[in-house]
């Protein structure tokens, strides 16, 4: 199970960067850490293109699930804007 | 429960799901609730990697792996064959891969004439003597998890082998290949099954031998013999020639 072992430390790992760094720059809008984080989530899930066939299908659905999330935080936003 | 993955991920998702909501509404700290966010992410996603895993244990995989590799030795013994044996593309067997090993002392099989059926005792050449057993080895067995059939550049060859080996079978750590014209190298680290000086490596090689052999012969689409394999430094070496089909 080391492929797997390394793929939850990486994103742990990632993830405790994101806020660290977003936290140090000052960032008081939650949303911005969540859409970091999940690009960043999206981006290690592509890098680790050998994990079986099972484990690949599970994870595309989760990333699926994220970016839903990532699209209604844009959406959020648009219709922040647009009202002004 | 006795998955830690399942575990690691829900401990995640309640300490991010008891944190987040504490940090947001009575601390009023927006990176603690960022934090609190992210574990319950990586908690998900550790919750739904743990269901990927196979439902049977890697004891019994490996039980099922010496059981058969024994009954394989145990015929190479009674029949005191010490070729080495060439592995075949299923275009050459015409269903699945498999290995052949000569049953005349100290010969080695160098063409194949034609399809080999899926018999225990085939003909592979025009000669009376051309005789040689027929057997499905561990790499045989995992071309089917390969999703496409590898194209004869080293590249392919090495990313269906780091696919099987890395991701599928998580024995080894990484893969190189290394092709020329009648020869193979492929060099594995990390890797957890190692070559013993048994009749049956001998034989037919290690399991990651085997494995790399098989793939190897389905990419190139020609016969493929183990010529050597070695173990150092966490390192296995594995040389391979190809044969003239």
């Amino acid at each position: 199970m080391r492929i797997y072992n390394k793929y939850v430390v990486s994103l742990a790992v990632v993830t405790c960067l994101i806020t660290t760094i977003l936290a140090f720059l000052g960032e008081q809008d939650i949303t911005v850490y969540f859409t970091v984080s999940v690009i960043a989530y999206l981006v290690i899930t592509l890098l680790y293109v050998y994990f079986n066939p099972r484990a690949r299908r599970t994870l595309n659905t989760v990333g699926v699930v994220f970016f839903a999330g990532f699209l209604v935080v844009v959406a959020m936003k648009v219709v922040e804007i647009l009202s002004g | 429960m006795s998955n830690p993955y399942r575990m690691l991920g829900l401990v995640l998702c309640l300490a991010g799901g008891t944190f987040a909501p504490i940090s947001y509404f009575a601390i009023g700290s927006v990176p603690f609730t960022a934090l609190g966010l992210s574990a319950i992410m990586v908690g998900f996603t550790c919750i739904v990697l743990a269901g990927a895993r196979s439902p049977v244990s890697p004891e019994a995989c490996e039980l099922m792996l010496k059981t058969g590799m024994q009954n394989t030795a145990a015929l190479l013994e009674e029949l005191e064959l010490r070729g080495k044996a060439v592995y075949l593309p299923s275009t050459i067997t015409g269903g699945s891969p498999r290995a052949l090993i000569p049953l005349a002392d100290n010969q080695d099989i160098l063409h194949i004439r034609g399809k080999i059926p899926a018999r225990l005792i085939v003909r592979y050449g025009s000669d009376p003597g051309d005789m040689a057993i027929s057997v499905t080895t561990v790499g045989s067995m995992n071309i089917d998890l390969l999703e496409t059939r590898p194209g004869p550049t080293s590249g392919e060859i090495e990313a269906a082998a780091a696919y099987i080996l890395t991701g599928v079978l998580d024995i080894a750590t990484s893969v190189a290949v290394r092709l020329t014209d009648s020869t193979v190298d492929v060099e594995v680290k990390g890797s957890r099954l190692h070559y013993e000086d048994v009749w049956y490596y001998r034989c037919l090689g290690s399991p990651i031998a085997s494995i790399v052999a098989a793939i190897s012969s389905e990419a190139l689409g020609r016969p493929v013999r183990i010529k050597d394999e070695d173990y150092s430094k966490g390192k296995s070496r594995i040389a391979l020639e190809v044969l003239s089909s």
